[in-house]
């Protein structure tokens, strides 16, 4: 098994107001180009993958790891609309695009990369489940470059999409992008993976978090789905210190991306640690701990 | 490295209920599609498609979870882990539709109450399916949803052997969904890419597809005593010729396949057959034939499944995987009688009797939508 090294970093995060900013710019800066006949879902992977593609100017054989906490809602609904509520069949495009991984090829074509490519869903752990598969590819050596990320899109009008992510009236709802880019080199790079763990439930967490020599120094985040009071007790037992990443973002689903960029970005994380511990509804946690040199 | 066992298997499609019934079936000849009449907003659409056997197309949501729990039960069943490793497994899902059927259904109900109706109403989420299932059978371990068109469910295979192997999970169930709904059978309708006829990959005669409604499952271990058949390993690639055709010339094909074979430590020379995946389509029938035909300079035999079971889609990879392992199991490479028998103007024939298939090294590829392509290797040698 190798080492794993963090080469880079894109990201986007905006609160969505209506009408919807336009990305095709945003789109055009972080790839090079104008693309065109692309949905939102797919604007915001080649923004946030883009920018982490120019941070760490990856190769053609870089693989794409593209995670989600729902899917592409935005081509799922515009389909359904059209099919029972107009009565027309779905476009070819649009259908073809109703495959999640549609967003995988338009990266690898606009990025020139002909490497591995997966879409993974996961509710909770959307950025920790595709972490997991890119880390196991370059442990293994199966791949030299991973590009790692999740989306969040809106579809308009904002007050049906607050329904469907069962939030208040005037619940404000962004959108956002997290990428990174993984390597098993690590020369010119801006972190290193320490582990990326699943546990069954947080007895499991805590045996596992005793092993593991956590420095005082090292900086613990939470997941945007672990309990106030969970996290508490959990820096409380580490004696370790609150990094904040959350403290300005409205909901979205997929924030644990967020972190790791933060992180990477911020100048005072210099030689230091963060452990990001998230949970969901079922009690299952899931931990990230990176480093900085 | 370690190695990487089936230890259960299930299996529901249009052949039957069971995996030997499913095995069974592949005795006699390829059956064409009925059609079925799909009403949207006043217009009737009659389209081929084969559905799941004894599972009449009557309410959808519970004849979607019954379906999907039974075959799971079947695979878990088999592989006879106790509650306790049961509890630390981890789930890899593949489909294309998801919980489609279901809100199709959901949709279309509410439409009748108010034309403002919310599609996607509740927190619907690509990952609800594989919750749902982990809930339904008490699994714990991380659970993946893979969504690569039709290679998610080959993908979720590659994916849990790859964690298997590297110690990082005991045991993995994987699941392949792939049911009836409006969107894809229009999807596809509107693409031309259907025939009413049975499907006939690589054959002069070829003309479309017939979609196919599937469920598989099948628990993976890295425990010997508890399997037969190994995952040797597998890879996937992004071909970036077309979002909706593999580059024709085959160059992306061999490139998967070449990496697949690396990955399992494996030579081209030992492979004893390969499932192709013969979706039976102009252009993708002649990208597989020209990647196939690149690497070998004597083709092994070929087989195609997709005749009996339709294109099961995000079902597929799994579907066939499990089909094709538990014919060869009880001695015979599978057979598509009548079709492909000549060489045809891809220049390979498809394997026309059941022929008696001792065991070796095993090659299954599949070929999706955005570009996916994915290769698995299997064996049944001791």
């Amino acid at each position: 098994m190798s080492d794993i090294y963090i080469h880079g970093a894109g990201d986007y995060y905006a609160p969505y107001n209506e009408p919807a900013a336009d990305l095709k710019q945003l789109v055009a800066e972080a790839v090079g180009q104008p693309v065109r006949r692309i949905g939102r879902f797919i604007q915001l992977a080649l923004i946030g993958a883009g920018r982490c593609a120019q941070a760490a100017a990856i190769g053609t054989n870089s693989a794409v790891y593209f995670g989600s906490g729902r899917g592409d809602t935005e081509i799922s609904i515009e389909v359904m609309q059209t099919l029972f509520r107009d009565g027309h069949a779905p476009k070819p495009l649009s259908f073809i695009n109703t495959v999640s991984n549609a967003a995988c090829f338009y990266i690898a074509q606009t990025l020139k990369l002909s490497g591995r490519s997966s879409f993974v869903c996961n509710r909770y752990f959307a950025f920790e489940s595709v972490l997991q598969l890119a880390a196991l590819d370059v442990s293994t050596n199966a791949v030299a470059t991973a590009l790692v990320g999740t989306v969040d899109v809106v579809v308009p009008p904002l007050k049906d999409y607050r329904v469907r992510l069962e939030l208040p009236a005037d619940a404000p709802i962004a959108e956002a992008s997290h990428w990174l880019c993984l390597r098993s080199t690590s020369e010119g790079a801006q972190g290193r993976l320490l582990a990326v763990e699943n546990f069954a439930n947080r007895d499991a967490l805590l045996g596992w978090l005793e092993r593991q020599a956590i420095d005082k120094t090292c900086l613990l985040s939470a997941g945007q789905f672990l309990a106030t009071d969970e996290f508490a007790a959990l820096v409380g037992n580490l004696g370790t210190e609150h990094f904040l990443y959350r403290s300005n973002r409205v909901y979205y689903d997929s924030q644990s991306g967020a972190a790791m960029g933060e992180f990477l970005r911020d100048p005072a994380s210099r030689g230091r640690q963060l452990l990001h511990i998230n949970r969901d509804p079922s009690g299952r946690h899931a931990v990230m701990w990176i480093a900085r040199p | 490295m370690s190695d990487v066992f089936i230890s259960g298997a299930g299996l529901h499609t249009t052949l039957g209920r069971g995996l030997g019934a499913n095995i069974a079936a592949l005795d006699r000849a390829p059956i064409p599609p009925q059609l079925h009449a799909i009403e949207v907003a006043g217009n009737e659409h009659a389209l081929p498609y084969y559905l799941l056997a004894d599972a009449p197309l009557a309410n959808v949501e519970q004849r979607f979870y019954d379906a999907i729990d039974a075959v799971i039960d079947d695979a878990l069943t088999q592989s006879r882990l106790t509650p306790a490793e049961r509890h630390a497994t981890a789930l890899f899902m593949g489909s294309s539709c998801g919980e489609m059927p279901v809100l199709e259904a959901e949709y279309r109900r509410d439409l009748q109450a108010s034309r403002d109706a919310l599609a996607m109403a509740g927190t619907s989420s690509l990952g609800n399916l594989a919750t749902r299932i982990r809930k339904r059978f008490a699994l714990q371990g991380p659970d993946y949803s893979f969504y690569t068109a039709c290679t998610a469910s080959a993908n979720a295979t590659a994916y849990a052997a790859s964690m298997l192997r590297a110690g990082r999970i005991r045991h993995a169930v994987v699941v392949g969904v792939e049911i009836f709904n409006a969107v894809t059978a229009l999807g596809f309708s509107g693409l031309q890419l259907l025939t009413r006829d049975v499907m006939r990959p690589f054959d002069k005669r070829r003309a479309g597809l017939v979609p196919g409604e599937a469920i598989a499952a099948i628990v993976l271990t890295g425990e010997p005593h508890r399997g037969g058949w190994r995952i040797l390993g597998g890879a996937n690639l992004c071909d970036t010729h077309s979002i909706s055709a593999t580059n024709p010339d085959g160059s992306a094909i061999a490139a998967v396949v070449r990496q697949a074979l690396a990955a399992s430590g494996t030579t081209l020379d030992a492979i004893a057959a390969i499932k192709m995946h013969g979706t039976a389509s102009l252009l993708n029938d002649e990208a597989e034939s020209a990647g196939v035909r690149s690497l070998f300079a004597t083709l092994p035999p070929l087989c195609a499944l997709k005749p009996y079971l339709g294109h099961t889609f995000g079902a597929c990879g799994l579907a066939e995987l499990a089909l094709f392992c538990g014919r060869i199991s009880r001695g015979a490479l599978p057979a598509s009688p009548g079709i492909c028998a000549d060489d045809s103007d891809l220049k390979i024939t498809l394997n026309q009797a059941p022929r008696a298939q001792s065991p070796g090294h095993f090659m299954l590829n599949y070929f999706g939508f955005g570009g996916s392509n994915t290769s698995l290797i299997i064996s049944n040698k001791p």
